[in-house]
């Protein structure tokens, strides 16, 4: 039984030892101490602030140089496609527009046409990116239905970035959602 | 033999001791390290704060007036973090002249009677372009110092010494990392055109670090905050351009034919999931490595997919895809390319951010004819509302995970706002000319 006991004590003189080991460096409380205030981290701030790597800020003479770019409409000679909100399936009124256009381009067989899908201001810039690429698609399949050779035509969208109306309301919306139809040499 | 065999028998005795020891050892070391501040309860009481005017403690008089200038800094910060109430200066009752910065020359009753809990108080000295500048934290309940910070550097970074001891206060009081020493990139139209610029936290320090005069759009950060992603129109066609932040130089990585867009790191920085026109014109999701290599095809259905954002983990992609007819966000996996549908309520749900935390996905919602920030969990369950003012989008997490930004038109023109994750403390941190739209923060910066 003695034998026994004096295993628990030495186990548990152990165990204090190694607890009293681990603990110490947690239980010391912050102090005042100036050398305290100075860890060798904030050391580290007085090299990184000489050192700091700011990012390349471009140049406050390029700022003054420029000239602002608004989107300027290029005048066509086609006539812009409407699409609803969300959509890219083509009206009726569109469909026939299409038709004009596709006469006019078949008279005009060197004129190479862009087709400019665009989105309202409404949802996320890269959904309307991948919409207003399906709405510049619409476009394309029914020209080409209508008889329109593929390599008189190419497509890009603007998604909501190049907006005919800069307003924020329905007007301005229904006119943004739409194809457009630049002559490009 | 006896002995020993019995000893065997009290072996699991002993066991429970030690284990008894250990409890009690643990609960102790829990009860001396105090947090203040409780930022897992969502409302948590605000912790008074005073902040002190900084003393000069040098002898070159303080022309520039870098005292009140540190204040507001530190001020405008901890109002961002949400955690406290500021208290009014002109409350202050201790005579500034015969009180010090050091815990045994404050009238901690001065401080008690207005109300304060929490104290900073600090100094600075200049010498030339040099300034140094330390602070303190104390417990004015219990008359306690609890950390202090000296910073030496150039007059000119004064705005990070004080966002580095912003972040000193509240790792001391809630024992967690803070983010105002992280950067924020956005695309504004200041210029004239969508350019991508950087800004710190609290909205100041802005700088552009593109000039396409063309189209920027979708920044987003490498997980080692070094570079960054974005598409541009630079060359007519919307291509994702990869710039090294730091010195400025910008690739092309992918110049395919169609829409080049949306792109995403995943955690691990060595892999891009993007959008890519496949034939018809119909987009996919696409992983590529960072020479532009493409690796693997996420996505093969008719609708249009964008907006990848990686799980923490990097096994899973949230996504946007009109496959069912409407925007709606679904969840990848990346392994089997498997695909569960998330949202279910709304004709429009789009911008998934995945949180670094990995227990939430926060996105936009459209509902009558209006956008608002939401979050719900991974799988799509305990969706929550978190603004309903103007026009909200663009969600993207702080690194920690506590706080939101976003692009919101509640005020005039879009401007970039923060909040915390439960959708507390909305606070507008861009202003001026130009629309501020696609907030994306930065990994933590501050610790390289």
């Amino acid at each position: 039984m003695k034998r026994q006991w004096i295993y628990v004590v030495v186990v548990l003189a152990v165990l204090s030892l190694v607890m009293a080991c681990i603990c110490r460096p947690k239980a010391v409380k912050p102090t005042e101490e100036a050398a305290k205030l100075i860890p060798p981290a904030e050391k580290k701030m007085e090299e990184e602030v000489i050192a700091a790597k700011e990012p390349a800020a471009v140049k406050e003479a390029e700022v003054k140089e420029e000239v602002s770019m608004k989107p300027v409409e290029e005048v066509s000679p086609l006539e812009d496609i409407h699409f609803a909100f969300d959509d890219y399936s083509l009206t009726d009124e569109a469909k026939a527009i299409l038709e004009k256009n596709a006469t006019w381009m078949k008279n005009n067989p060197n004129a190479k046409v862009r087709i400019e899908g665009n989105c309202d201001e409404r949802g996320t810039n890269e959904y309307n990116m991948a919409l207003g690429e399906r709405r510049a698609n619409s476009g394309k399949k029914y020209l080409i239905k209508l008889g329109i050779m593929e390599p008189q035509l190419s497509t890009i969208s603007y998604g909501e970035e190049k907006p005919l109306d800069p307003g924020h309301n329905e007007e301005a919306w229904a006119k943004n959602r739409r194809d457009h139809f630049p002559i490009v040499k | 033999m006896k002995p020993k065999r019995i000893m065997n028998k009290r072996l699991p005795k002993v066991l429970l001791l030690i284990g008894i020891v250990l409890i009690l050892f643990e609960t102790l070391e829990i009860a001396s390290a105090k947090i203040y501040i409780d930022i897992h309860t969502p409302s948590t009481r605000k912790l008074p704060i005073a902040i002190d005017p900084f003393k000069n403690l040098g002898t070159i008089p303080d022309k520039e007036n870098i005292s009140s200038q540190l204040i507001g800094v530190m001020t405008h910060d901890l109002e961002i973090s949400g955690f406290f109430q500021i208290i009014d200066p002109k409350s202050f009752i201790e005579n500034p002249q015969t009180a010090g910065i050091t815990s045994d020359k404050i009238n901690w009753t001065d401080w008690s009677t207005i109300g304060a809990e929490a104290l900073v108080k600090g100094g600075f000295s200049l010498d030339g372009k040099n300034l140094m500048m330390e602070g303190r934290l104390f417990d004015v309940i219990q008359g306690k110092f609890l950390a202090g910070k000296r910073y030496f550097g150039k007059v000119e970074d004064f705005r990070l010494m004080a966002h580095k001891l912003v972040n000193e206060i509240i790792y001391q009081l809630t024992g967690e990392k803070s983010i105002f020493e992280t950067k924020i990139a956005f695309v504004s139209t200041l210029s004239g055109n969508k350019e991508i610029y950087l800004m710190d936290v609290d909205g100041e320090n802005r700088q552009r670090i593109t000039s396409h005069r063309s189209i920027c759009l979708s920044p987003v950060w490498s997980p080692d905050g070094k570079r960054m992603l974005f598409t541009s129109y630079k060359r007519g066609n919307p291509d994702i351009y990869l710039k090294d932040i730091f010195y400025g130089n910008e690739n092309i990585i992918s110049k395919e034919k169609g829409l080049n867009i949306s792109p995403a790191f995943s955690p691990d920085g060595k892999k891009i999931a993007l959008t890519l026109s496949v034939e018809d014109g119909n987009s996919e999701l696409f992983l590529i490595n960072l020479n532009g290599n493409k690796l693997d095809r996420l996505t093969t259905d008719w609708g249009t997919d964008v907006s990848p954002s990686f799980s923490p983990d990097g096994k899973r992609i949230a996504f946007v895809s009109d496959r069912s007819g409407s925007p709606q966000i679904y969840s990848l996996n990346v392994e089997d390319k498997s695909v569960k549908r998330l949202t279910f309520e709304g004709n429009y749900n789009a911008s998934p951010e995945w949180s670094p935390r990995g227990d939430k996905i926060a996105f936009s919602r459209m509902m009558g004819n209006k956008f608002d920030i939401y979050v719900m969990d991974p799988d799509g369950s305990n969706c929550q509302k978190l603004t309903s003012i103007g026009n909200n989008e663009d969600p993207s997490w702080s690194p920690n995970g506590r706080y939101l930004i976003f692009s919101s038109d509640r005020e005039r023109g879009k401007k970039l706002y923060i909040m915390q994750a439960n959708g507390a403390n909305q606070i507008r941190v861009t202003s001026g000319k130009g629309e501020d739209t696609s907030p994306a923060w930065s990994p933590m910066i501050g610790e390289r």
